[in-house]
């Protein structure tokens, strides 16, 4: 059982903070989005980048994996210097979309998605957003993200009941005894 | 008797703080209980968590029910609530939300609330085990050193490693638990093989080609201490057990993937190794449910259900040797063998077995 | 408040300050040790695949913990200074907590052969090197290594091996059963007229010391070990050292300085605390064992009125000879799974290409990788396939389980540029100094690294692979978790920094013992040579310390 504490002062103004926020209580009908950082356009798009990087075939990519939820997670927390990039760099790609097809880039087939992620990646691209940040540097960005995401360990949101490692064959948790190996002759 | 008022404005106030004061304290609660379970969810921290209750077996089931509430007599449960809802307004949030061990008992005893059959069952079988009799146990701790990785099976939701569980961690002792309420707790909960918050959707699907039968999805999954997750059965891998390097027939039975994640063989897959009880001989592809019931892990019964109608010979088979249970004989369940006993050859059968 | 005196102050609790601390606090001496970093466990990011020593997407598992508080400079070639964190590959990180390296290490545990410590003798002069002989031989250290092996705890079979230099006592344990990589190398190699054997690991093959065996999961390289199997200075001699009553550690202590006297002898260590306030412990002698990148920083920070550039530093040697390995190898795709998720994957080695290359002046031991993680498959991209879409799902599903990695560090030559020197303007979130570290490797190591490879490539197609790739070195600085040299041993005090007890030339009174000293790094992992020299200067130590000073 926990164990009871006494009310010291710190916990006395955490009360104190939320009875002042009751009223906030009520105004929190419903989430904005289920996301931390990106809005639902951004989480639409990135999901679109990320599943071109690692496509679903006959089996799972990175849309299923749940790789944009790593992806939300980590820019919210440990990589919070990477946010201004993605707000600009999500921009760019529908700029680079809509500047070579004339449409977002979650409208695109998945060629035309290709190339423009292949515009991108040569480091030059059409856009406002890559006058003030380079194109390929931004896609590395995803790339490496995304594979963090699709092959890290599911407890950081991505690699969803780890996916990838089953696509690979690695069982896991591995079954591994707990009693000590026994010598060796 | 006549209620009288405070006259003082000093006393005044003091009502006013210490009334505000009592009704603030379940502040925290009130926010998760209001509006029932859906409320839970406008913090996007437990969104996943509803989403998959939602999923599960256990919809029907309040937030309140399983988690706590309102009327919860535990000071110390309403601050951490209050707490939390302070943290998330402050935009402090953890990156995840876990269950804290803490709660672990409290837990258990709502499980029993509906459960009463299976806990009672449990209660008596040697799952039940608790942290005392586990890690206080001398033989165990001269013969084999604790580490880390005691904790992966048992204790699995304490919170730390094991220097911060047993004292000395050594291999003379004498031991103790450095938190004492442990002590008595059980070291493998419901929810070490259990998962409540379980995303019905992909898993729900191959359940289905499992068995079309099946209404709802088990809750039968391994609590995975260093991802923090539970993995359901349908994930785990059964391993290719191997007899003297002969590939041993698996039961096609899923849930005894859970069971294989504790009841390991040692790397080389090799039958009997490590804490392995795979069956091989003639009890070869059997699951472990099929003979150990649920929850007791009870086989007092079991026998039955297959002999002496499955019986080769037609002889009771609970008679032929009684060391059947005993790990130490030869003739052990599982892995007893037909030349075992017919050292010159196995009899043609004397008995049909009728189906 | 002035701290009590002490006899020693350790700084640095890894390979070399473990072994320190025990030793003299065995011998009766009162022992500080501080160590800038946390006692960790397996417990601290739990086998987190994005998170630990080796990939370190998330951060470094086992510190610093903090980026920003610890940043370093790097010079690139064009001489361009950038300020460089500790999850990137430039900061040539090893490890801040107890035990050092050694909590999260592979733990191959290597002698070095005896070619290794005559480099100059056996190979003659190479031109833009620095590289000499050792001041002492393979002989004066081989009681110490043994006393390693049994102490720490070493397992594998060398028996195998014709090229090792003589052992007088077997290895406590036993090798581990081999795994698929295993049975498929050894008989190749033996087809090809080499020496294939079970490396020597720190690592419990059976219950050793108090400690259960080795259970071989996929989280064995980078990772704190759960079982305990893995053997460090964590798990061993600092627990023994603590035992004895005379060791007091101190963690997340940072040393600032050793603090000279007038007399140019060290008085005291200066260093911040848990609490990030400026201590000063005074002691009668000094071990630094912060490993080669911070043990010299740490020295060029020791500024005094007799050591205006620096403690050791009177020659300029301090900081310089910065060396780990060329790594080098290939890999070798085969036409069906020999991935068997068994760690710690590194098994077979071969010591045939150590010495006597033809043409070539170094060599490497060639060894099976350790196991892999996807996420290291994933980012490694070892065959220049296109990194996204479905070129690279084809990748991982065709690769990972059916190829085999066969890797060497190449012993390297020392190079005087190679060097870790003090940043004029950065300073790290305590206001010191922080290392800055500029140069490159020595063109030699590269071409040796190509003849590795090919070596590599070769034992691969024998043991039947059906495609190949080399995999040889580039020219860029290398340090990391081999790190050494930057102060080295030495009889001549105008080229060297210590002597062959470990002592710096000009103040009898500090010690270096960590990767520091070495003069050449050996074509091997260093860890076994950093902790028999650490016993053999604790030897010299407790033998010649007599009271307040020495004899």
């Amino acid at each position: 059982m926990s164990k009871p504490r006494r009310l010291g002062r710190r916990t006395f103004l955490q009360i104190a903070a939320t009875v002042s926020a009751g009223g906030s209580i009520l105004a929190c009908k419903e989430p904005v989005t289920v996301w931390k950082f990106f809005t639902p356009e951004e989480i639409a798009t990135l999901d679109a980048v990320c599943e071109r990087i690692i496509p679903a075939d006959d089996y799972p990519g990175a849309s299923w994996a749940g790789v944009v939820n790593y992806i939300d997670r980590k820019v919210t927390y440990v990589f919070q210097d990477k946010q201004s990039q993605y707000r600009k760099g999500l921009a760019g790609v529908n700029d680079t979309s809509q500047a070579l097809f004339e449409a977002d880039f979650t409208a695109l087939s998945a060629e035309q998605q290709d190339s423009v992620l292949e515009t991108l990646s040569s480091g030059k691209a059409p856009g406002e957003a890559w006058k003030t940040q380079s194109p390929s540097s931004f896609f590395n960005l995803v790339i490496s993200h995304a594979m963090q995401g699709f092959y890290g360990d599911p407890r950081h949101g991505g690699n969803k009941d780890f996916i990838s490692w089953r696509m690979l064959g690695i069982p896991h948790p591995p079954v591994r005894a707990r009693r000590p190996a026994a010598p060796v002759a | 008797m006549r209620l009288r008022l405070p006259k003082s404005p000093w006393a005044i106030a003091a009502c006013i703080v210490l009334a505000s004061f009592v009704l603030a304290v379940p502040a925290g609660s009130i926010y998760y209980v209001a509006a029932g379970g859906r409320a839970c969810a406008r913090c996007h921290e437990i969104r996943g968590a509803y989403h998959d209750w939602t999923a599960s077996s256990h919809k029907d089931v309040s937030c309140s029910k399983c988690h706590g509430g309102l009327f919860t007599p535990d000071l110390s449960f309403h601050l951490h609530n209050l707490r939390m809802v302070v943290k998330h307004f402050r935009g402090e949030a953890p990156e995840a939300i876990q269950l804290r061990a803490e709660t672990i008992p409290a837990m258990m005893a709502r499980c029993a609330g509906c459960h009463k059959e299976e806990h009672d069952a449990w209660r008596q079988g040697p799952h039940s085990v608790t942290y005392k009799k586990l890690f206080l146990n001398e033989d165990h701790n001269k013969s084999r050193a604790l580490s880390d990785n005691c904790l992966r099976c048992h204790g699995m939701y304490f919170n730390g490693p094991i220097r911060d569980l047993v004292e000395p961690l050594d291999m003379t002792g004498p031991w103790r638990l450095k938190e004492d309420a442990l002590l008595d707790q059980p070291a493998i909960p419901c929810l070490a093989c259990h998962q409540m918050h379980r995303d019905a959707g992909e898993i729900a699907e191959r359940a289905k080609q499992e068995n079309p039968r099946e209404k709802t999805v088990a809750s039968t999954s391994i609590y995975d201490r260093r991802s923090r997750l539970h993995y359901h059965a349908l994930d785990l891998p059964i391993p290719a057990m191997k007899d003297n390097g002969a590939a041993v027939k698996m039961a096609s039975e899923k849930n005894q993937a859970v069971c294989y994640q504790c009841h390991s063989p040692e790397p080389a897959f090799a039958v009997n190794s490590g804490d392995d009880r795979t069956c091989v001989g003639v009890h070869e592809g059997i699951a472990c449910n099929k003979c150990h019931v649920a929850h007791s892990m009870e086989t007092k019964t079991t026998c039955k259900d297959c002999h002496p109608r499955d019986s080769n010979c037609g002889l009771d088979v609970e008679t032929m040797d009684t060391t059947f249970r005993s790990p130490d004989s030869a003739h052990n369940i599982h892995f007893v063998k037909c030349a075992d006993c017919h050292k010159n050859g196995v009899p043609e059968k004397k008995v049909k077995v009728e189906m | 408040m002035a701290l009590p005196h002490v006899n020693a102050v350790v700084i640095g609790s890894g390979a070399g300050g473990g072994v320190a601390a025990k030793e003299l606090a065995e011998a009766g001496l009162s022992v500080v040790l501080l160590e800038r970093g946390r006692w960790q466990t397996a417990f601290d990011y739990r086998k987190d695949d994005l998170q630990n020593q080796r990939t370190t997407q998330l951060g470094p598992a086992f510190g610093p913990h903090d980026l920003k508080k610890n940043p370093r400079v790097r010079v690139d070639d064009n001489g361009n200074a950038r300020v460089v964190y500790a999850n990137g590959w430039d900061y040539q990180n090893n490890a801040m907590c107890v035990g050092g390296g050694t909590l999260s290490y592979g733990a191959m545990a290597w002698r070095f052969m005896e070619q290794d410590f005559r480099m100059r003798s056996t190979y003659g002069d190479v031109e833009n090197s620095t590289l000499a002989d050792w001041p002492i031989s393979y002989d004066d250290l081989e009681p110490f290594y043994e006393k390693a092996e049994w102490e720490i705890g070493v397992s594998g079979d060398d028996s195998g091996n014709p090229f090792k230099a003589p052992r007088k006592k077997a290895l406590p344990m036993p090798a581990l059963p081999h795994s698929r990589e295993c049975e498929i190398l050894k008989p190749a190699a033996l087809r090809l007229g080499l020496h294939p054997f079970d490396i020597p690991m720190l690592r419990n093959t059976v219950p050793f010391n108090e400690r259960p065996a080795c259970m071989r999961c996929r989280w064995c390289v980078g990772f704190a070990c759960e079982c305990n199997a893995k053997c460090g200075t964590q798990n061993t001699v600092i627990p023994k050292a603590l035992a004895t009553g005379n060791c007091e550690l101190r963690t997340e202590c940072l040393a600032k300085e050793v603090v000279i006297d007038d007399r140019g002898r060290a008085k005291a260590v200066a260093y911040f605390d848990e609490n990030d306030r400026l201590q000063e412990q005074p002691c009668d002698l000094v071990v630094v064992s912060c490993s080669a990148i911070e043990s010299a920083r740490l020295l060029l920070n020791s500024k005094s009125k007799l050591f205006p550039e620096g403690l050791g530093n009177r020659s300029d040697w301090v900081g310089r000879n910065l060396q780990g390995h060329s790594y080098c190898g290939a890999m070798g795709l085969f036409d069906e799974d020999v991935y068997d998720d068994l760690g710690p994957g590194a098994q077979i080695a071969i010591c045939d290409y150590n010495h006597g290359n033809p043409g070539m002046k170094t060599g490497a031991m060639l060894a099976n990788e350790f196991i892999r993680l996807p996420i290291q498959f994933a980012e490694s991209n070892y065959v220049g396939v296109k990194r996204w879409g479905i070129d690279h799902k084809n990748y991982m599903r065709t690769m990972f389980r059916r190829t085999i990695r066969v890797m060497g560090p190449v012993q390297e030559i020392p190079v005087f540029d190679a060097r870790v020197s003090v940043d004029p303007a950065v300073k790290d979130f305590w206001g010191i100094p922080v290392a800055r570290l500029s140069g490159s490797k020595h063109p030699h190591c590269v071409e040796v690294s190509y003849y590795i490879a090919e070596r590599a490539e070769a034992w691969l197609k024998e043991a039947g692979a059906i495609q190949t790739w080399r995999q040889p070195s580039g020219m860029g600085l290398s340090g990391g978790q081999h790190q050494a040299g930057t102060c080295r041993m030495g009889d001549d005090p105008a080229t060297s920094v210590v002597n062959r007890n470990g002592q710096i030339h000009d103040c009898d009174n500090v010690f270096v013992a960590d990767g520091s000293l070495h003069v050449t790094n050996g074509g091997f992992n260093p860890v076994l040579t950093i902790l028999a020299n650490a016993y053999r200067i604790s030897d010299y130590i407790t033998r010649e310390w007599k009271g307040s000073k020495f004899r």
